[in-house]
């Protein structure tokens, strides 16, 4: 989302959890553990469409592998992808 | 007959190329290393029917939507162009991943061949696919490869199939008629049952014993490797391992024997000419020629280990980790990860790198990428580095180590300066990177390219650079009335007269003599140039074996030959490094950024870093090791105060653009 | 007459390289020595740091 205005109180959340912990996004998300994609949720429909290449969509399953630096590593399918945090919050789990 | 090879990124496309055209293409492990489309015939060898076939290698592709450039040259080859037959590579490890591609190339009505590469890995990992099953549910043959082996790599058998199925009509197993392409839903939903169409596919091939989301010892290295602060004294540390062998240890060791024998051609060379010919026209040809091609070619042995090891480092798949680590400096200065990977491709060439920034989308991402990728030190320049290490740092692997890590920071720090003057700091992007998973790297592979490389080196140092040295020679022989110029008078010489004004401006920077000048000057053309050109304006033939050198010139080294200090001297290698690369590294600029200003802004930028890092070197060096301030601080810092001046200007304006897009964007909102 | 013999070795080298250059550049080579010459047409084929030929 490349002409995406920046949202602070969104970057600025450090905490990765909501108070309940309940997981709504892959930022979210705990390691080790395979979710469900929900949905994409994105503006930006080439990324989308790129997402969905890789097999990251709707009904997949996806799994936090390591959080590195800022990135999150992810397995879909069969392979390791290493993605941000701003499109780790778009996947909705 | 021509024969398309296509797959996803990091599939093997390209090794599979070289594998059946002979060729050697360079391999990277990592995705989307190939970025336009190659072509090569394939082998004699592989080919018994004795009809040409040529190969073309596509960049790699997840599917045929074009979402990067890379992408959409491949969909645009496959229709257009009309191969005779497709060979699609599917990667054995993520057969459910790069069958959605293969579903929609069996769509275009041309005869594919499923070439299902890295077989032998799904052996290791216990992954069993049944190939005549696949082969039947997809209605294509699927051949079994393995293109990093030298024999038994099913080859031979992919290559007779193609010749068999050529011409033959081509089913789709997956009926995606009734998908109407123009509404973006029903493609959508057509897209979705393909991948219900390949799961079940799966099901019924792939038997897999170890799931892939399963934690591995590849995913704990990653933790350690890619780690938020280990990532980057990890990349330091390696970075220093490379330099420790190819400049303190086994590299020197080589050069000094390859230097022994270009020292005894050059005294053949004058024993052959004895005293009777002419000195004007011996200096030319032993000085200038010899002398200097010799002196560039001297570091041949250093650069060829160094060459070996980044090879090693590329293909073990350690640079995509690199990507990662760096990505969030990246980020923070407003460029995206695919940044990254033009700018480790510059550490090879420059011309590459810049021309690798064509796969990022965004504009002004692309065009502060193309002017900054020649801030990583490329090929050419390691020769300068080697040669400044080993006359003032006594072979010290920190010094090439920090001249990584200085492209890096004035990378980050200039990428910061044009997201702010641009206006355009609130901007963000994705970043999605594959990990390729970590192999063990190739000897054979990594001696290839550093053979090849080695090569270049020649021909470069014995066409440009000796015809540069020759002219620097004749240039210096001669004042502007063609009368040779009598010893002692040297500052009268044409090069001299050129090199001087420019030898002015340099004062501040710590090596203000025409000399130093003039092979800052030379290096434009070829960075190894700086090389050639200080041997024959110093008639110094070794730069290597400096010992020697100082009993010939009778006790006063090289070092005090140049008449610098080592601070000064990091002071000068900052200067070449880090200002405008060669002309053909600017041409390639101007290609991609398309637009004079940026072209020029660029340059201008680059020249402007070099002598600000340059002056600050030179200067608080001088500072701390002598305590007093190096020449020319007044009108140095007077000259930088003025570049900084008007950057910080430039910037201001930036920001207000950026405030009054703000503003509009939150009116936008409360609207 | 060494003289000569001299001049003759030097212009032989440098229209040696010179003819070199000239038939790099006709390849499309964008920096003389690359080990990719003509590989491809607009492009340097030589993507990264890892050159091969």
């Amino acid at each position: 989302m490349e002409s995406a205005i920046r949202n602070d109180t969104m970057i600025g959340a450090i905490s990765r959890k909501d108070y309940n912990g309940y997981v709504t996004n892959l930022a979210q998300a705990n390691i080790n553990a395979e979710y469900i994609i929900k949905e994409i949720q994105t503006n930006d429909i080439d990324m989308k469409d790129f997402l969905f290449t890789l097999g990251c969509y709707e009904g997949e399953t996806i799994t936090v592998i390591s959080i590195l630096a800022e990135n999150f590593v992810i397995a879909v399918k069969d392979a390791r992808y290493s993605i941000d945090i701003d499109l780790a919050k778009t996947i909705i789990i | 007959m021509k024969v398309a090879l296509a797959g996803n990124p990091n599939s093997g496309k390209t090794t599979l190329f070289n594998a059946i055209t002979g060729k050697i293409e360079h391999v990277g492990n990592w995705a989307g290393v190939t970025i336009e489309k190659k072509e090569g015939d394939i082998k004699k060898a592989l080919n018994v029917t004795g009809v040409t076939m040529t190969a073309v290698d596509l960049p790699g592709a997840y599917s045929m939507s074009p979402f990067t450039s890379e992408e959409s040259v491949t969909s645009e080859f496959v229709k257009n162009e009309n191969p005779d037959v497709i060979i699609n590579i599917v990667d054995a490890t993520n057969l459910s991943r790069s069958l959605f591609f293969t579903t929609q190339l069996l769509e275009l009505d041309i005869p594919v061949v499923v070439a299902l590469n890295k077989s032998d890995l799904n052996k290791k990992k216990k992954t069993d696919i049944q190939v005549s099953q696949l082969s039947e549910i997809l209605g294509c043959p699927v051949i079994e490869t393995v293109s990093t082996s030298m024999s038994g790599n099913g080859l031979e058998k992919l290559i007779s199939t193609v010749v068999e199925v050529k011409g033959q009509e081509q089913k789709a197993p997956f009926d995606a008629k009734n998908m109407d392409l123009s509404n973006k839903e029903s493609v959508a939903a057509s897209d979705k049952k393909r991948y219900e169409f390949i799961k079940e596919i799966i099901a019924r091939v792939e038997n897999k014993q170890i799931h892939s989301n399963r934690q591995t010892k590849q995913d704990a290295a990653d933790r350690i490797i890619a780690h938020k602060w280990l990532g980057i004294p990890i990349f330091a540390a390696v970075m220093w391992v490379v330099f420790s062998i190819s400049q303190t240890h086994l590299g020197p060791l080589l050069a000094d024997v390859f230097v022994g024998w270009i020292d005894s051609f050059y005294g053949w060379v004058q024993g052959m000419l004895g005293v009777g010919a002419s000195p004007v026209l011996s200096a030319i040809l032993l000085d200038g020629i010899i002398g200097g091609v010799g002196a560039v070619v001297g570091f041949l042995p250093l650069i060829m280990v160094l060459f070996f090891l980044l090879a090693l480092l590329e293909d073990c798949g350690y640079m995509a980790r690199v990507a990662v680590v760096m990505d969030r400096f990246f980020k923070r200065v407003g460029l995206s990860g695919k940044s990254i990977i033009p700018m480790i491709i510059g550490t090879g060439c420059a011309i590459p790198g810049v021309m690798a920034t064509r796969t990022i989308k965004n504009e002004r991402q692309r065009r502060t990428t193309a002017m900054l990728t020649p801030f990583m030190p490329c090929g050419a320049k390691l020769p300068v580095i080697a040669l400044f290490a080993g006359l003032f740092f006594n072979d010290a692997a920190w010094v090439g180590t920090l001249m990584y890590f200085i492209g890096i920071a004035i990378i980050i720090l200039g990428a910061l300066i044009v997201v702010r003057i641009t206006g355009e700091k609130n901007k963000r992007s994705f970043f999605i990177m594959e990990l390729p998973e970590y192999r063990f790297p190739s000897i054979k592979r990594a001696t290839v390219s550093m053979l090849s490389r080695a090569k270049a080196f020649i021909i470069k140092a014995s066409t440009i650079i000796l015809l540069c040295n020759a002219i620097v020679q004749i240039m210096q022989t001669f004042n502007w009335q063609f009368q040779v110029v009598a010893e002692g008078a040297e500052n009268t010489s044409i090069l001299a007269n050129i090199a001087t004004p420019f030898a002015f401006l340099l004062i501040p920077l710590g090596f203000g003599v025409w000399q130093l000048a003039a092979a800052a000057i030379t290096g434009f053309i070829a960075k190894e140039n700086v090389v050639g050109t200080l041997a024959v304006v110093y008639s110094i033939t070794n730069f290597i074996d400096t010992e020697e050198l100082v009993l010939v010139s009778g006790g006063s080294d090289v070092a005090g030959i140049m008449g610098l200090t080592s601070v000064a001297a990091l002071s000068y290698l900052i200067f070449n490094l880090f200002t405008p690369p060669c002309f053909a590294a600017i041409g390639a600029m101007n290609a991609e950024m398309e637009n004079k200003k940026w072209l020029f802004g660029g340059v201008a930028f680059q020249f402007g870093m070099g002598y600000v890092a340059s002056f600050f070197t030179y200067q608080i060096g001088t500072l701390i090791t002598t305590g007093e301030l190096g020449s020319g601080f007044l009108p140095g810092v007077i000259l930088v105060t003025v570049m900084i001046g008007y950057v910080v200007t430039l910037v201001r304006k930036g920001d207000k653009i950026a405030e009054a897009k703000m503003a509009e964007a939150k009116m936008a909102l409360s609207a | 007459m060494t003289d000569l013999v001299l001049a003759g070795v030097i212009l032989f080298i440098v229209c040696l390289s010179i003819a070199k250059i000239i038939r790099e550049k006709r390849k499309g080579v964008k920096c003389i020595g690359c080990p990719f010459a003509g590989c491809s047409k607009n492009d340097c084929s030589c993507d990264s740091l890892v050159q091969l030929k």
